[in-house]
């Protein structure tokens, strides 16, 4: 022991920094030695060990997932000129996100998602040779891309502040979101209060139903919400959300056409404000065959005159130690818009024939199976899921969707 | 607009039933079938999907109305 400590003297702080830095590099917190006849009183440092000031990677996850989407709407041009246009359109979206731990406070996750869509944009323009294309040939395939990072602080034993900055680019399209959170346990952390808020600005390049540039524009968005989660008994978790959004400026893509009266078709015409309200309640109970159920119900209402009602419910089986499955079951119902047409009159103030905004039902049924394998050495547990399901919405849109996904844990 | 006295109602009587469950009687909640929420990539898949094919995005915590050419 004395010898070792007279090496470790020798080799001076720069050896013992490195030793450091290599020890949290491979994600291990070497616990110091303490010795029952040392002197000095027992410290969380002494026995837990110190964890250093740099970064340690907690984990790596990455999905992917394919849509493929069949279904008319009145907004598209790829169809009769009065008649609803196709909707089809291919999704290749991949996401990565890697969570590190800086010291005993920080940790930082960074996400990154890439959308890759067939047919976003021409479809809704295809009008014969007088269309230009809306963004240049590529947008035939739409490739979109966002880095977000959201940097949490350890205030202490039960406050998390949390800062979120996130930036997306798309052909013609790019946005900033930020967002600061407050999250507070109470209870021995039965009780989870959070608030926060998120701002976001998008700017995009402004083309007319036949596909022509001008200019550009933009709109802003604010989001508050606030969200109680409550442990009620050992087997059962709620929680519930409230959110308000206020969106300003250009709420539409400014590409998407409603069919007229006359004959042809006109631009969107869209409040430039919009004003949206959220309730959220949610509930998970274990089962007593080693199962679990999540509840989910949501209230929307805004105020262009959609008023929405949401229930979904997920019914999980472990069948083992490491491997679970899943259903999926759930239920969206909506009025549509107070302006949403399918044949508007020359002079409307007011119009939209987006199929989103229209009276709808749609149904998703799925299934996940899910499995965390622990390992030894340096990846603590390896986590992968595969997910199928089924979306259908009344007013002729479906999909199809399966995800992939593979996570590493250290 | 009457929703935010009934959310400070709901919070309200949330706060007022809880009652503490010890640490050590938490184990079935620490299973990850127990999770509130969806595992965060596939929240945002799941998230993106319903925003922008149906009309009743956002408010719940979420950003609305941004990143997507298609909202």
């Amino acid at each position: 022991m004395a010898a070792a400590a007279s090496n470790r003297a020798r080799a001076g702080p720069s050896a013992t920094l490195l030793a450091l830095a290599l020890g949290v590099g491979a994600g291990v917190a070497a616990p110091s030695p303490a010795r029952a006849d040392d002197a000095a009183p027992l410290s969380d440092e002494r026995i837990l060990g110190t964890t250093g000031s740099g970064l340690r990677l907690q984990s790596v996850t990455m999905r992917a997932t394919a849509f493929d989407q069949y279904g008319h709407g009145y907004q598209s041009q790829a169809g009769p000129v009065l008649g609803p246009g196709s909707e089809r359109a291919t999704i290749s979206e991949g996401q990565a996100e890697v969570i590190m731990k800086q010291g005993d406070r920080w940790t930082h996750r960074v996400w990154v998602p890439v959308d890759v869509v067939s047919a976003a944009s021409p479809d809704a323009i295809d009008n014969g040779p007088r269309s230009a294309d809306v963004v240049s040939s590529a947008s035939h395939q739409v490739t979109g891309g966002t880095f977000d990072w959201t940097a949490t602080y350890k205030v202490d034993r039960a406050t998390d502040l949390s800062a979120r900055n996130a930036l997306h680019l798309e052909q013609p399209f790019r946005s900033w979101n930020t967002g600061l959170t407050a999250t507070r346990s109470f209870a021995d952390e039965c009780t989870v209060l959070s608030a926060g808020v998120i701002g976001l600005l998008d700017w995009f390049d402004r083309f007319d139903v036949t596909g022509h540039r001008h200019g550009e524009t933009s709109r802003s968005g604010t989001t508050g919400s606030v969200s109680l989660t409550q442990v009620l008994t050992p087997t059962t978790v709620a929680n519930v959300n409230y959110g308000l959004t206020v969106l300003n400026g250009t709420l539409g893509n400014t590409w998407n056409s409603v069919p007229l009266a006359s004959g042809d078709r006109g631009p969107e015409l869209l409040p430039s404000q919009r004003v949206r309200h959220a309730l959220v309640g949610r509930a998970s109970q274990f089962l007593p065959w080693n199962g679990a159920l999540r509840g989910y119900y949501r209230f929307y209402a805004d105020d262009w005159g959609i008023v929405a009602h949401t229930v979904e419910g997920l019914l999980m089986q472990r069948l083992s130690a490491a491997f679970y499955v899943g259903a999926l079951y759930r239920f969206h119902t909506q009025t549509g818009a107070t302006f949403f047409t399918t044949l508007a009159p020359v002079d409307a103030p007011l119009q939209v024939a987006d199929s989103k905004l229209a009276p709808l039902d749609s149904h998703t049924l799925g299934g996940r199976i899910v499995a965390d394998f622990p390992v030894a050495g340096g990846v603590r547990a390896l986590h992968f899921e595969l997910g199928v399901e089924r979306y259908y919405r009344t007013n002729d849109l479906q999909m199809n969707i399966v995800t992939w996904a593979t996570g590493f844990r250290f | 607009m009457r929703s935010p006295p009934i959310v400070l109602a709901v919070l309200a009587l949330a706060t007022a039933s809880c009652a503490t469950v010890p640490q050590n009687r938490r184990a079935r909640l620490a299973d990850p079938m127990m999770n509130l929420n969806d595992e965060p990539l596939d929240a945002y898949r799941r998230h993106k999907l319903y925003d922008t094919r149906e009309g009743a995005a956002g408010g719940d915590g979420t950003a609305a109305g941004g990143g997507c050419g298609c909202e």
